[in-house]
């Protein structure tokens, strides 16, 4: 399938990897995707994005907020759980860093979510849709907008980005990517 | 007098934002120890189907949640 992907829709797909990456989660989601459309910035997906106020930077600490790569010391206190105890005990038995060395500690490959690959598909769907030969960055978006995905729905539904104004955005964006 | 993390809990315990994120770091939690022990595990020697049964799940569950992760990192 990335064959059909033009070269912006491509390096979409390596942005998301790297936006996972970055905020230390283990899969690519839909979420990621979304980030990796916006950071390839002169794709017409970021330009329909940004044209409707959507914003990378808060798009990025949106996702690092609501999906955190870290257990919250806060939020296990009210179940009456100690992360500072854990995390001690964790290190006196594995030593430092025992609770956190597991993770993170991604190079190379990182997989996608069902969900991701599901947009994935739909992004060509899409581009079959249109009667376009090839899947450019606002196919990506328009597949995002498909199915309602967890975070990234939210996240577009919250900044008013929908189909049908994607749809008349992208007719008077020239060019495809 | 209850101490504010007391008062906390209870003024929060109602609160789904609170009560959700809550049960999402306590699974990242129980990932992150779940990892710590399965690494430790097959440091000594252990095997997937003996992991898995004190798991409770499937060998295929365990594989296939933890030997990509191991083999990436250059363990297994």
């Amino acid at each position: 399938m990335f064959e059909r992907f033009t070269n912006r829709a491509r390096q979409a797909v390596v942005h998301a990897q790297e936006e996972a990456r970055r905020l230390h989660h283990r899969e690519i989601g839909a979420e990621h995707l979304l980030l990796g459309i916006l950071a390839e910035q002169h794709g017409v997906g970021a330009q329909v994005l940004a044209g409707l106020g959507m914003q990378t930077e808060a798009v990025r600490a949106a996702v690092g907020r609501r999906s955190p790569a870290a257990p919250d010391a806060e939020a296990l206190r009210t179940l009456g759980i100690d992360l500072e105890e854990v995390r001690r005990r964790a290190e006196e038995s594995f030593g430092p860093g025992a609770l956190e060395r597991r993770r993170g500690a991604r190079r190379g490959h990182i997989p996608f979510t069902p969900e991701a690959k599901t947009a994935l598909e739909l992004a060509l769907r899409e581009s079959l849709r249109l009667r376009n030969r090839r899947i450019g960055t606002e196919h990506l978006l328009l597949g995002l907008l498909r199915r309602d995905t967890r975070l990234a729905t939210a996240l577009l539904r919250e900044a008013g980005v929908d189909r049908k104004t994607v749809e008349a955005r992208m007719c008077s964006q020239q060019g495809s990517g | 007098m209850r101490d504010t993390t007391t008062l906390a809990a209870a003024a929060s315990s109602r609160d789904p934002a609170a009560g959700l994120r809550a049960v999402a770091s306590l699974r990242l939690l129980v990932e992150q120890l779940t990892d710590l022990q399965v690494d430790n595990a097959r440091e000594q020697g252990w095997t997937w189907q003996q992991i898995a049964q004190v798991l409770g799940v499937s060998r295929q569950a365990v594989h296939k949640k933890h030997a990509g992760r191991r083999f990436r990192a250059g363990r297994d």
